[in-house]
Order: C-alpha cells, then sequence, then structure tokens
C-alpha cells in the first residue's frame, strides 16, 4: 500500500495520530493505516491531519459510509492521501443511525462538498456546517435513502 | 419536401397510374432517408464509448452507412441511439429530446441495459428496465455492450426496415418490432403460473397410454424369437 512508500510505516503513522488525538483508537481490519475517531473530535482531528507537518494529508480520496442495520450505526469511512509523504490514511467513524449528524469536513477540504452531498443523497447523513445539503444524484422530491439497507421501493424488482 | 409529402399521395392517387408514381416516389424518399440517418450525440453509459465513438472513428467508419454526421441537437436529428441504461432522472430528459426530433425519426436501443435493463434488472432503485418504457424502439441490438459490427447489422436492418416498411401514403406507420417489456397487465407471476400448468400437463404421464406409444416396444415380438427356449 502508499503507507509504505511513505517514509512513516503504518504502526507509526497510527500511533502519531492517537498522540495527536488519544480518544481515537485503532481500527483492527484494515489494509493500511487506520484509526477510529468519535464524533465529537472528527472536526478537530481532521484539521490536525491536514495541518500537522509530519501528516499533511491534503488530499481526500473518498468519502463513503456503511450501513450496519443490526448494530445500528452508520460508519463513515474517510480516505486520505498526502501528496507531499505518499502515505495514506483511513478514519472511520461510527455514528448513531436514529440521528446520523456528523459535523463537516468541508472546510478542511472543499472537495468534501461534493461528497458528503452525494452521502447525504444515498445514506441520509446530516452534515453539519455544509453550506448546501441538496440531493446531488437523485431527483430532489425523491422519498428515502436508497443505499441504506432498510430501503425499499416499489420498482425494485427482486428474483424469486 | 414537406409538400411532396403531404399533398401528392392525395393529388395523385384518384388519377390513373398515379399510385405507381407514389410508389416511385416512396422509392426514393426512402432510399434518402435511410442513406443519411444522422443521429442524435447522445450516449449515456459504456455502449456510448463503442456505439458513437469507436463505430464514429475511422477504423470501422460510420460514414459508409451516411450515418456519420452526429447532431448535438435533436431538430437536426433523425436518428436516436440509446447507448446505455436510463435512469429515472434522465428518462424525462430522454423523453423531451425525443419529442424535439423532427419526424421521421428512429430509435435504436443497444446494448442489455438499453433494451430491459441488464444487469440492473434486479434490486436497483433509477434504473428504467427498457428504453421502450419511454420511447418506441425501432431496432434492438443486444450485447454488453455490442460489437461494431452487431450495431452496423442494427443499422442495416434499420435501413432495410425503412426501405421496406414505409410509404409516404401513410406517414409515421411503419413495422414495429416486439417489444422487450412484458405487455401490459401481465406480470412476472402470470407467466410462472402459466409456465407450472404447462409443465405439469408435459410431466403427467399415463403409463399404459406412453407405454403403447413406444414403437421400439412394440417391436421387440419380432426381434424375441416366440418359441425360443434359450431363455
Amino acid at each position: 500500500m502508499g503507507s509504505k512508500i511513505g517514509t512513516m510505516g503504518t504502526e507509526e503513522l497510527e500511533q502519531l495520530v492517537i498522540t495527536l488525538e488519544p480518544r481515537c483508537r485503532k481500527r483492527q481490519s484494515a489494509d493500511r493505516a487506520a484509526v477510529i475517531a468519535p464524533v465529537a473530535e472528527l472536526d478537530s482531528l481532521m484539521r490536525k491531519l491536514r495541518d500537522e507537518h509530519l501528516l499533511s494529508f491534503d488530499l481526500l480520496l473518498d468519502h463513503t459510509a456503511i450501513d450496519h442495520i443490526q448494530e445500528g450505526r452508520f460508519e463513515l469511512v474517510y480516505l486520505l492521501y498526502s501528496t507531499r509523504h505518499g502515505h495514506h490514511l483511513m478514519v472511520t467513524c461510527d455514528v448513531d443511525r436514529a440521528n446520523p449528524v456528523v459535523p463537516t469536513v468541508s472546510e478542511v477540504w472543499p472537495i468534501a462538498h461534493w461528497q458528503e452531498r452525494e452521502v447525504f443523497d444515498l445514506f441520509g447523513i446530516g452534515y453539519d456546517g455544509h453550506l448546501d445539503l441538496r440531493r446531488v444524484f437523485l431527483e430532489d422530491d425523491w422519498k428515502g435513502y436508497p443505499l441504506r439497507k432498510d430501503y425499499t421501493d416499489p420498482d425494485m424488482l427482486e428474483p424469486a | 419536401m414537406g409538400i411532396v409529402l403531404d399533398r401528392l399521395p392525395g393529388i395523385f392517387e384518384p388519377i390513373p397510374g398515379g399510385s405507381v408514381l407514389i410508389t416511385s416516389i416512396d422509392a426514393i424518399v426512402n432510399w434518402a432517408r435511410s442513406n443519411s440517418l444522422w443521429p442524435l450525440a447522445f450516449g449515456t453509459k459504456c455502449c456510448a464509448i463503442e456505439m458513437l465513438m469507436a463505430t464514429g472513428a475511422p477504423h470501422q467508419d460510420l460514414a459508409r452507412f451516411g450515418a456519420e454526421v452526429a447532431r448535438q441537437t435533436p431538430r437536426q436529428a433523425d436518428l436516436m441511439v440509446i447507448a446505455g441504461a436510463i435512469v429515472k432522472k434522465m428518462a424525462l430528459r430522454m423523453r423531451l429530446l425525443y419529442d424535439q426530433m423532427a419526424e421521421p425519426r428512429y430509435v435504436m436501443a443497444t446494448g442489455s441495459c438499453a433494451i430491459s435493463g441488464g444487469p440492473f434488472m434486479y434490486y436497483s432503485y433509477s434504473i428504467v428496465r427498457g428504453a421502450d418504457e419511454i420511447v418506441p424502439v425501432d431496432v434492438y441490438v443486444p450485447g454488453c455492450p455490442p460489437r461494431p459490427e452487431a450495431f452496423f447489422y442494427g443499422l442495416m436492418t434499420l435501413q432495410k426496415m425503412i426501405r421496406q416498411g414505409e410509404t409516404i401514403r401513410k406517414p409515421g406507420i411503419r413495422r414495429k418490432p416486439v417489444l422487450a417489456a412484458l405487455p401490459q397487465g401481465i406480470t412476472m407471476d402470470d407467466l410462472r403460473v402459466e409456465q407450472r400448468e404447462w409443465l405439469q400437463r408435459d410431466n403427467t404421464v399415463d403409463m399404459a397410454k406412453a407405454a403403447a406409444q413406444k414403437t421400439w416396444a412394440a417391436r421387440l415380438e419380432q426381434w424375441v424369437p416366440k418359441n425360443s427356449n434359450n431363455l
């Protein structure tokens, strides 16, 4: 992975992030450096990740969500990349499924404007502080959020 | 052209020999139409790479069929190639484009997605199951995506349809292809019930009748010697 060609190894990177933000935890199953952040610390952690000289994650590669319907939570996934150091980091964040609201990172990385709109469109995650949270792919009057596991649609065909 | 197509049939039809003349005009008009099918530059998914870009390029050379003039506006286009899946959001826009095209207009559905929804048939919340749910389709080109040769075959089929299936006597009437979507009011459940009835009927066997129908069994007697003691 990219974290190996960078100057910092996976363990070292995770350790540095946890030193910066002690309430983060290591994520166990991941193919790269990965940490789990609590919702309350998400905004400050992201700013530190971008501004800290040794990390300087200046690119938000992707942002998406996973619906863990049995456990009643959404898992938000942020894939970060540093063009200066060439290392990757995955930040995940668990949010309550009944009231999924997280702080926006669009002030940290402007590309998150679009990515958060997409996740809002398909998963219905609310982003606190987002300037223009509208649907982006589906029509404005669409009911429901299609990538949630409990979404139903009269047009969805199911093989018998 | 408008005068030729709108007025001439009414003027010539009562004259003796007039219908022969109209048939000749038909041949000329249909020849011209079939050899200048200007496609609309409209691609919704990966089939567009194959259908409009690869076939339009020099190696495949769509210009051989007079269909290389891709138009950016539906008002100048004759042929709409639906290359790719149509999502619900696109469906309204596609219908609008179709309505803006001038008569006579032709539609080709290329690829599995445009024919029936293809790989997105099940569990999809946004894909329209077949472009013929929205606009009437003249020619279907199967494939995922179809090869350029298949596309050319579809184009030649359309040209053949235009040359043989149209007349200025009845503008707008043309031979319809078979629809890919199920007819209105018939669901998959109905088909399953009917299919089960067929299967049950075919698999219900009257053993005596079946045994009697076996012609080879009847001939066994000829093969086995009647007064054989070896058995």
